[in-house]
C-alpha cells in the first residue's frame, strides 16, 4: 500500500514538555496536561500567544472539553482546540494532526499536547454493556498473552528474552526522573512476579498510569519568524496514521502479527526517503514485553522471529546499535494514554538534541516512534536532526 | 423466601451465535463467506474485507477448531461473571476465522496449541436484567478426527 504523502513544507519539532509519569492522586487532568504544555512552551521560547491550533489527546471521560480546560488559564485566546480520542494513539494522533495543519501550509506553530489518568486494573477497550464482557476476550493483556505464548511457539523464544525486555526497560528508566517505574529487576524478578495472564507476568505489563507530554511544532522556513534556534529544531521527516487492514489476514494474533504496524511503518519510510537502516534509536508500544518485540520486527529493525535474539544479545540496549526504548517504554514509564505518543516524540526530540544526559545514545542522528491502540490504530513518526 | 423467577436465554450476540434450540442449549456460530474471494468471516460484516465485493452471503460456520493459543487470565476485566482463573482461547475454524472464547471442561495442564476443540454453550446470568439470561460461545476439548487440521 502506498499513500499519496505530499508535504508542501517541511515541519520541525521545536519545544517539548512532560509531566512526571506516575500517580497524582490529587491533581486532575487538566492541570498534568497544562504542566507539560508550559514546559514545552518555555523548552521551545514560543510565548501562548503565538500558538494558532492546539490538538489535545485523551481517552477516558475526566469531564468534557479537557483540552480547553486545560489552556484557559494560560490565557483565552479564540484557536481552534481539538479533543482527540484514538486509544492508546491518541497523543500521537493529536501530534499527526498538529503536523499536517502545518506540512499543508495552514499554520505556522500548533501545540499538541495530551494527558490521562488511566484508572488501575486489566484496560478494556468496548463498552461496560458490551457482550466482550460475558465472552472473556476484551483484555488487553490476555490478547498480548495470546500472541506471546504463539510467538514462543514458533520461534523458541525462552522465557527469559520476554523478561529481558522489562530488565532494559528498567535499566534505562533508572536514568529518567520522569518515570513511573524507575527500580530495576533482574530477569528471575521479572519471571517470578504476579501472572497476570500466562504467560505475562506483572513487571511485563505496562503500569496503568496519570502523565502528560506536549510538543510545539513550526514549519521549517517560519523558524526565524519566530526567533527559534534552528540547531535545537528537529525535523519532522515522517509521520504516518493507519487504522486496521484486512490484508488478506483477518483478525489473526500471529506471532508476528505485522499487518498491525508494518503498513504505517513502510508509509513512514517512503515518506522519509529512509530505511530501517537509516534509524538510530526507536522508541515503540511495548505495553507488553511481547509487544516491543512485535513491533521491531513489523519496522524491519529486526528479521520476523530475530527480535528476541536482539534482545537477548543487548542490540536494543541503550550502547545496542539500536537502541529502543531508550526512556524506559510503556513498561517502565507507565502508559497514559492520551500522553504517550507524545512523550515518545518528548524522547526521541531529546534524544536528537543530544540532550539526554545519562541515557545519551552516542551518534543518535535519526529516531522512529510508534505507537499502536485498539482499533489497530497506528502512528509511525521519522524524526532527523 | 423468593420463588425462582423463570429466565429467558438470549444469545450473548445474535450477530455471532443463533440459537437453536429454545432452552439455549444448542446454537450455531454465525458468518459471512465472499463468493467473490470465498472467505469466510466471524460475525455480520457489509462490505468484504479483502475485496469490498458487496454481496457477502451469510453462513454457518464450523463446530470445531483448532486451539490456536491460550491464555490463563488470572486477573479478569472488570464485569467478567466468570471463575478466575480462567482460560482464554484463540480457536482457528477450518474456515479461517479465529475465534476468542472461553475454554471449558480441560484441566489447565493439558491445554495445547493445535488441540482440537468444539463449541460448547453455557447459560451466563445477565447482570443487568434478571428476567434473561446469556448463552455465552465457549471451546471444550473434543476427541481429534483423522479430518483435522495439524
Amino acid at each position: 500500500m502506498t499513500t499519496p504523502f505530499k508535504p508542501s513544507r517541511e515541519v520541525a519539532v521545536v519545544g517539548v514538555g512532560l509531566h512526571p509519569f506516575g500517580r497524582f492522586p490529587g491533581k486532575d487532568l487538566a492541570s498534568l496536561a497544562r504542566d507539560a504544555v508550559v514546559a514545552a512552551l518555555l523548552d521551545a521560547g514560543v510565548p501562548w500567544r503565538a500558538i494558532p491550533i492546539a490538538y489535545f489527546g485523551h481517552v477516558y471521560y475526566q469531564g468534557m472539553s479537557v483540552g480547553e480546560t486545560a489552556l484557559g488559564p494560560l490565557g483565552l485566546t479564540g484557536i481552534p482546540i481539538i479533543n482527540v480520542e484514538n486509544a492508546c494513539s491518541s497523543g500521537s494522533t493529536a501530534f499527526w494532526q498538529a503536523y499536517w495543519g502545518i506540512a499543508a501550509g495552514i499554520y505556522d506553530l500548533a501545540l499538541a499536547f495530551g494527558a490521562e489518568k488511566v484508572p488501575s486494573g486489566p484496560v478494556t477497550v468496548t463498552a461496560a454493556d458490551s457482550p466482550e464482557r460475558y465472552i472473556g476476550g476484551d483484555h488487553m493483556m490476555a490478547g498480548y498473552a495470546l500472541r506471546m505464548r504463539r510467538y514462543m511457539a514458533e520461534t523458541g523464544a525462552p522465557p527469559a528474552a520476554f523478561a529481558q525486555v522489562t530488565v532494559k526497560a528498567r535499566q534505562n528508566a533508572a536514568l529518567n526522573p520522569y518515570a513511573h517505574r524507575q527500580q530495576t529487576y533482574t530477569v528471575a524478578e521479572v519471571l517470578a512476579s504476579r501472572p497476570i495472564a500466562d504467560p505475562l507476568t506483572l513487571y511485563q505489563c505496562c503500569p496503568t498510569s496519570e502523565g502528560a507530554a506536549a510538543a510545539i511544532l513550526c514549519a521549517r522556513e517560519s523558524l526565524n519568524r519566530y526567533g527559534l534556534n534552528d540547531t535545537r529544531a528537529i525535523r519532522v521527516a515522517a509521520a504516518t496514521l493507519t487504522s486496521g487492514n484486512y490484508n488478506g489476514r483477518g483478525s489473526d494474533h500471529s506471532a508476528f502479527s505485522p499487518y498491525r504496524t508494518e503498513p504505517a511503518a513502510l508509509a513512514a519510510y517512503e515518506m522519509a526517503s529512509l530505511g530501517p537502516e537509516d534509524i538510530n534509536l526507536a522508541q515503540v508500544h511495548d505495553a507488553a514485553t511481547i509487544g516491543e518485540l512485535q513491533q521491531i520486527e513489523a519496522l524491519h529493525l529486526t528479521p520476523m522471529g530475530a527480535a528476541w535474539q536482539a534482545t537477548q544479545s543487548g542490540r536494543t540496549a541503550l550502547t545496542g546499535d539500536i537502541p529502543v526504548n531508550t526512556d524506559g517504554g510503556l513498561l517502565a514509564m507507565g502508559h497514559p494514554f492520551g500522553a504517550t505518543g507524545i512523550r515518545m516524540v518528548h524522547e526521541t526530540v531529546t534524544q536528537l538534541r543530544g540532550e539526554a544526559g545519562p541515557r545519551q545514545v552516542a551518534n543518535a542522528q535519526v529516531g522512529l516512534a510508534q505507537c499502536s491502540g485498539a482499533g489497530d490504530v497506528t502512528t509511525v513518526q521519522i524524526f532527523t536532526r | 423466601m423468593t420463588t425462582p423467577v423463570a429466565t429467558t436465554p438470549v444469545s450473548v450476540d445474535a450477530g455471532r451465535l443463533r440459537l437453536t434450540d429454545p432452552a439455549g442449549a444448542d446454537g450455531v456460530l454465525l458468518g459471512m463467506r465472499c463468493p467473490a474471494c470465498g472467505i469466510y468471516l466471524f460475525g455480520l460484516a457489509v462490505f468484504c474485507p479483502s475485496c469490498t465485493a458487496a454481496d457477502l452471503e451469510p453462513v454457518e460456520l464450523s463446530r470445531r477448531g483448532a486451539l490456536y493459543s491460550y491464555t490463563i487470565v488470572r486477573v479478569p476485566p472488570a464485569g467478567w461473571p466468570g471463575p478466575v482463573p480462567y482460560i482464554l482461547g484463540e480457536v482457528e475454524l477450518p474456515e479461517g476465522p479465529h475465534i476468542l472464547a472461553e475454554v471449558i471442561d480441560c484441566p489447565q495442564d493439558e491445554l495445547s496449541i493445535g488441540q482440537p476443540v468444539e463449541l460448547a454453550l453455557q447459560p451466563v446470568p445477565a447482570a443487568a436484567d434478571s428476567q434473561s439470561t446469556r448463552i455465552v460461545y465457549k471451546w471444550r476439548p473434543a476427541a481429534a478426527n483423522p479430518g483435522d487440521a495439524p
